[in-house]
């Protein structure tokens, strides 16, 4: 196990190091437009357009720019600066990172929860009216778009726009007035990050369940004579949610980069907002960070799983 | 979706970049009601309005620099004409410029190559400098606008005609000559060329607003200058910030918060400034949503236009809780001058006749965005009635704002076309953004000149390269660029007209803003002449300029934008046309 | 009176594509003590007539019918919580595929610990020594170490080991194994089998013990019942099934049993055909599509299940008469082949037309 976790720390630094470069390269051999072109304004002139690529160091060898961004972000990590408003990258990740780790860990359990007791439901009550409800509505969560959802939330329980006026705001999210003040403006925004989630956890855990509850070692515990709740939930769950938690892992990563528009809708200030800003104003050095931690968030989160399931399953050895 | 309050002041600004030429594919401000009777243009003085209160704007971009020396962006501008005093500035509802930290208006030398200016006395920097201000702090915000630190984005294109004025950046801050300061009170530019009245209307950029040297220059001195966020200020308001100068009210991407400058004097100032503070949410939730707050919450306003339901909703609903204001533009389709057979005037001509400008407007999200033009001076601009007002130059080839196929073919037969449609080969390339509002309205372009029989290969392209990378690159041998805006830098209508239709300003190597490349000898004669006239003489020649570009039908001009700007019911907005969007020293809480 | 007593045991699903008979009228006893060995192919419904007497079969779409009494109670009309008491206590059950029967992701201790708990109030401690003995009683060495293993780290004999500890451990008075030494390759089978019998002598344990392969009951069981298509075609002690079975499917069995004594050669005779549908059965005997021997009236007369003449305990299911079943048996055990044995038996004047059309008069 020791070694796996090794091999696997040294590949996530391989990998980190392939995705830095390839970002890298992307945004700044093979722009869709000239950064400092962009950056010189409508009254451009080459000297102006010149100084520019000077001051962005653009007209060094790209190898020279590569590894001198490397070197800054290893040795100092530096992850450069804003182009549009010379802001250093770090600190705008650093401070959007704990809000996208609030709303994505909040959704996940709202998620987690929601999707293993409607799929067990759904699974123990196969084919009753519960059952086709539930996967109903599973199947319009799913579907449903996230801008949208968030928008009918937003209309509806919103203190200011909602017609019950249940919960906070959009835009009231403000890490800076404490944690626990500022949870309640996360309520709508777990919800609507979390219904399409809880929909595909609700049916893979009720398909999971399902499939496992005509496993051998479930007739074998019936016939140890436990109560079927205690078949149910210790013997059939136990097997059936264990997939599942790997894919929460994953999904937990990805979202690490940014549940983009969930943050959008709800003016949450978040990796996904910033990276997105970003993104549409060329702002190459905080896509790049933006990318960069998207990527070391799915590297830990899968390592994390790997690890967290020769624990869960131990048929796994690694 | 996407909505941007650096709605470029010079530009619409492209979401995705920063440049200036923008013309479309950003600010989907558009709406698609055409009920426009409601949208007004404020132009009486409000009634006295409450003093104190806070007010919070919501937006969903930061601005692009806080340094007066570096912006060049609606956001930019709102804060700064807020928190310095520019020489001249604008009141609300009037387009003359009104003496701010200068005393009078500029006094301009008979030869037109000498500008004075007389400061006030009395006007105080803000905490921590606190001295007071005087002609050398204006003279040194020039002089490190033209250094490559701080990156001033236009100081070598309205201000070169100054003697001494460095022609491209400098490394660190050089002094220029021609700014002479004999005293205090006394600022005095010499030019080296006869622009005078040019140079005077752009003293109200935000280059003039005062820089104390001794503060900055340990700023100024790194590349880029970190005064970004150590600005100290002059006008009402300031940036929150500490002992040191360092602003503690600005949270990049996040917020900007605005308090009073305990320094300012009422007396010195025109400005009412009533509100006591300002939240300004650079970070906010979705634009619809933004904009729904604002409307039913109170204490806030939105930044920029918002999204088209919620326009109309504004113009319907809430009728009392927004003000529309000319956006100080024009956006068109340039023809390339130079390319076969868009080189034929009476084929342009022909091309602007067939044109349904008004399926272009529609294309942008109709009526609200803006009206249909018919030349290029927009509508309260000064020169826009010398120019013929809303009847334009009165050519037959722009009558009809749904397009005259009559008239069309009548110019057609005139290019040699005897059917009166094009029959040649020449294909043309058309460039623009793959996003919508661009796509959309090249897609009508296309339409236009395939109605008159040219073979269009519309090129779609990312919006940061359409005019870096295209439209701006003669070389790419672009035939019409599928969306193009020019917005005003100042109230001046030389600089509406000379950087997109002078042909000395043709820049081969790129970054050209002459996109047709019209390249009249008449025309930069008459640019040449007006540049040193003054007031009515002024106007009225720039006016006759923009006819005779409608004459050379370099472009089709389709619309004149308008911004909208909303705010909750016990506010009383005043929205500044100059940077068009809210202006804070005028708005008050009801 | 029998420790366990089916009576009529129906068991019928409602599926879509119809109903499945899957045990249709089966009626056995088992004695304390004594073993029974049910013996049929795949879709015979040997494992659900052991499953319903766990109650394991109880669904919506189940139709349940018969009685099935164990130690004077009737299991059938048995609450679930009745039902409960007695699975995993009294009756406990081993199933064919012990991997795949342990549940994989909990120590084997701890399943054990888990039945043990679930009948005897005691503390873990205690489980878990009762556990650590068991294990050692079914021969798993360092049980008290390896209760601390993960079922993917025994062998698959060690496994059905684990599981027969396991349906132990609450000192039941009936074992059904379902099967239990199908995974298993040929040796474990036997040490398997040594196993049951030794706890059966032991303990003293009746055990029901399924099986598709006749050669697995021969050493083990006191009474054999053939089951086919849901019935039980032939019932005897298992001396007289493998010294005179009476019934053709029994042969085909038996046959089908590879034998030490016999040449190397020798082919395997499987029966040929497939198990029949047991949604739409076939009319008359059940097994007349398979039957070599079959006569034009066994497709319209379903045999019953009848004491055979002369032999005490001894019933079957079958419309060939007696005498013509002996002659056919007395052929094929010779090593005959099917056709070879009906023409010798016909030619004996054995198969009386008088004796099958009286009992196709009787049946009908």
């Amino acid at each position: 196990m020791g070694t796996y976790i090794l091999r696997r720390l040294l590949w996530t630094v391989v990998l980190l190091f392939f995705v830095t470069a390839l970002t890298f390269l992307i945004f700044n051999v093979l722009p869709t437009a000239d950064p400092a072109k962009l950056r010189a304004g409508r009254n451009q002139t080459p000297e102006t357009v010149a100084a520019i690529r000077d001051q962005l160091n653009l007209d060094d060898p790209f190898l020279t720019r590569f590894f001198s961004y490397l070197g800054d972000l290893l040795f100092h990590f530096d992850f450069g600066t804003s182009v549009l408003n010379d802001e250093p990258v770090r600190p705008l990740i650093f401070e959007a990172l704990p809000n996208t780790l609030m709303l994505v860990l909040g959704a996940a359990v709202v998620w987690f929860v929601i999707g293993v007791v409607i799929g067990t439901i759904s699974a123990v009550k196969r084919g009753s009216i519960l059952d086709r409800v539930a996967m109903t509505t599973a199947l319009v969560a799913i579907s449903a778009p996230v801008y949208w959802l968030g928008l009918v939330a937003l209309y509806l329980f919103s203190s200011d726009l909602g017609v019950l006026g249940l919960f906070p705001a959009a835009g009231t999210y403000d890490a800076s007035r404490g944690v626990f003040t500022s949870i309640s403006s996360l309520f709508l925004p777990w919800l609507v990050l979390a219904a399409a989630f809880s929909a595909i956890y609700a049916r893979l855990l009720r398909s999971n369940l399902l499939e496992t509850m005509s496993e051998d070692y479930i007739r074998t515990a019936r016939a140890k004579g436990l109560k079927e709740r205690t078949v149910v939930f210790k013997h059939g769950l136990r097997s059936a949610i264990t997939p599942i938690i790997t894919v929460l892992g994953l999904d937990i990563g990805i979202l690490l980069g940014g549940a983009i528009l969930t943050e959008s809708v709800f003016g949450i200030p978040g990796i996904g907002r910033l990276s997105f800003d970003a993104i549409q104003r060329n702002d190459i050095d905080i896509v790049q960070g933006a990318t960069l931690f998207l990527a070391l968030g799915v590297c830990t989160m899968s390592l994390l799983v790997d690890v967290l399931y020769a624990f869960l399953d131990p048929r796994v050895r690694y | 979706m996407s909505r941007s309050s650096l709605r470029a002041l010079a530009l619409s600004v492209a979401a995705a970049s920063s440049l200036a030429i923008v013309a479309c594919g950003d600010d989907d401000s558009g709406s698609s009601s055409s009920s426009s009777g409601a949208a007004t243009t404020a132009s009486e003085a409000p009634a006295e309005g409450k003093q104190g209160g806070v007010l919070n704007q919501l937006g969903a971009s930061d601005v692009d620099y806080l340094d007066p020396g570096h912006t060049y962006y609606t956001g930019g501008y709102q804060v700064a004409y807020a928190t310095h005093r520019p020489l001249y500035g604008f009141k609300p509802g009037q387009a003359e410029q009104v003496p701010d930290l200068a005393e009078a208006a500029p006094e301009i030398a008979a030869d037109n190559k000498s500008i004075t200016v007389k400061l006030k006395k009395g006007v105080k920097f803000a905490p921590p400098v606190n001295r007071e201000i005087t002609s050398k702090d204006v003279k040194y915000a020039f002089e490190r606008a033209f250094s490559a630190n701080v990156g001033g984005q236009y100081a070598t294109a309205f201000f070169s005609a100054i003697e001494g004025a460095p022609t491209e950046p400098t490394k660190g801050v050089k002094e220029i000559a021609g700014i002479e300061t004999p005293d205090d009170q006394t600022l005095v530019f010499k030019l080296s060329r006869a622009e005078a009245p040019g140079v005077a209307a752009a003293l109200v950029m935000p280059i003039t607003m005062p820089v104390p040297e001794e503060y900055a220059k340990e700023f100024d001195a790194k590349n880029p200058s970190t005064y970004n966020k150590n600005v100290v200020a002059s006008g009402p308001y300031m940036v929150a910030n500490n002992a040191e100068g360092a602003l503690t009210g600005y949270k990049a991407g996040k917020s900007i918060k605005l308090v009073r400058n305990p320094n300012w004097d009422k007396a010195t100032d025109y400005k009412p400034a009533y509100l006591d503070e300002i939240n300004m949410k650079t970070n906010g939730a979705d634009a619809s949503v933004d904009a729904q707050q604002v409307l039913k919450g109170s204490a806030m306003a939105l930044d920029t236009n918002p999204p088209a339901a919620e326009l109309k909703q504004a113009a319907t609903q809430y009728k009392d809780q927004y003000e529309s204001v000319p956006a100080g533009g024009y956006r068109y389709f340039p023809l390339n001058t130079t390319i076969k057979p868009l080189d034929d005037l009476n084929v342009r001509k022909a091309i602007l006749a067939a044109f349904d400008r008004e399926a272009a407007v529609k294309a942008r999200g109709g009526a609200f965005t803006g009206d249909v033009a018919t030349h290029f001076l927009p509508p309260g601009f000064p020169g826009f009635e010398e120019a013929g007002g809303e009847q334009g130059a009165g050519v037959d080839f722009l009558s009809n704002p749904r397009g005259d196929m009559a008239v069309a073919e009548k110019y057609m037969k005139a290019a040699g076309y005897a059917s009166g449609k094009y029959d040649g080969d020449a294909e043309l390339l058309m460039i623009s953004a793959t996003a919508d509002p661009g796509k959309a309205q090249a897609e009508v372009a296309k339409a236009q000149l395939e109605k008159l029989g040219f073979k269009v290969n519309l090129r779609l392209v990312p919006q940061d390269a359409v005019y870096t990378e295209y439209c701006q690159v003669p070389a790419k041998k672009v035939a019409v660029c599928g969306s193009a805006g020019w917005f005003k830098d100042f109230q001046d209508p030389q600089s509406m007209l000379e950087p997109t239709f002078k042909g000395s300003n043709i820049s081969k190597d790129g970054g050209n803003n002459n996109l047709a490349q019209l390249d009249d000898p008449k025309i930069d004669a008459a640019m040449d002449k007006a540049a040193g006239l003054q007031g009515d003489e002024r106007l009225k020649a720039y006016g006759e300029i923009d006819k005779m570009i409608v004459n050379a039908a370099p472009a089709v001009p389709f619309v004149w934008d308008k911004t909208t700007i909303i705010w909750s019911k016990d506010v009383q907005g005043d929205v500044n046309e100059y940077y068009t969007t809210l202006d804070f020293a005028f708005t008050s809480l009801k | 009176m029998a420790l366990l007593e089916v009576e009529d045991l129906r068991v019928h699903f409602k599926t879509d594509d119809g109903v499945v008979k899957a045990v249709d009228g089966i009626s056995y006893s088992v004695d304390a003590g004594q073993t029974l060995g049910i013996v049929g192919e795949s879709g015979s419904g040997k494992s659900v007539s052991s499953m319903t007497v766990m109650g394991l079969t109880r669904a919506k779409n189940a139709t349940i019918t018969g009685s099935i009494r164990f130690d004077g109670k009737e299991l059938l009309t048995a609450s679930e919580d009745e039902l409960r008491a007695v699975r995993g206590g009294p009756i406990s059950m081993i199933f064919q595929d012990p991997l795949s029967s342990l549940h994989p992701m909990y120590k084997i201790g701890k399943q054990l610990v888990e039945a043990v708990r679930t009948h005897q109030d005691v503390s873990k401690a205690r489980a878990l020594d009762r556990a650590v003995e068991m294990l050692g009683l079914v021969g798993i060495p360092e049980p008290r170490r390896r209760a601390d293993s993960y079922p993917h780290e025994f062998s698959g004999g060690m496994r059905q080991r684990v599981m027969i500890a396991m349906a132990l451990c609450n000192d039941p008075k009936l074992l059904i194994a379902d099967e239990p030494t199908t995974a298993l390759d040929v040796t474990v089978q036997a040490q398997i089998l040594d196993l049951l019998e030794k706890l059966k002598r032991e303990l003293d344990t009746a055990i029901v013990l399924i099986t598709h392969d006749l050669g697995v009951v021969a050493e083990v069981t006191d009474d054999i019942a053939v089951m086919y298509a849901g019935r039980i075609v032939e019932k005897a002690h298992r001396d007289d099934i493998f010294a005179a079975p009476e019934h053709p499917y029994t042969w085909g069995l038996l046959r089908s049993i590879p034998r030490l004594d016999s040449p190397r050669d020798e082919e395997l005779v499987p029966i040929p055909g497939r198990p029949p549908s047991l949604i739409n059965p076939p009319s008359g005997c059940s097994f007349h599509p398979r039957c070599p021997y079959v006569r034009e009236a066994h497709t319209r007369v379903d045999p019953l299940l009848e004491a055979v003449p002369g032999a005490a305990g001894h019933e079957v299911a079958c419309l060939l008469p007696p005498a013509t079943r002996r002659a056919l048996w007395a052929e094929l055990s010779t090593g005959a082949d099917p056709e070879a044995a009906k023409a010798v038996a016909t030619a004996a004047g054995a198969g009386s037309g008088t004796g099958s059309v009286r009992r196709e008069e009787e049946a009908s």
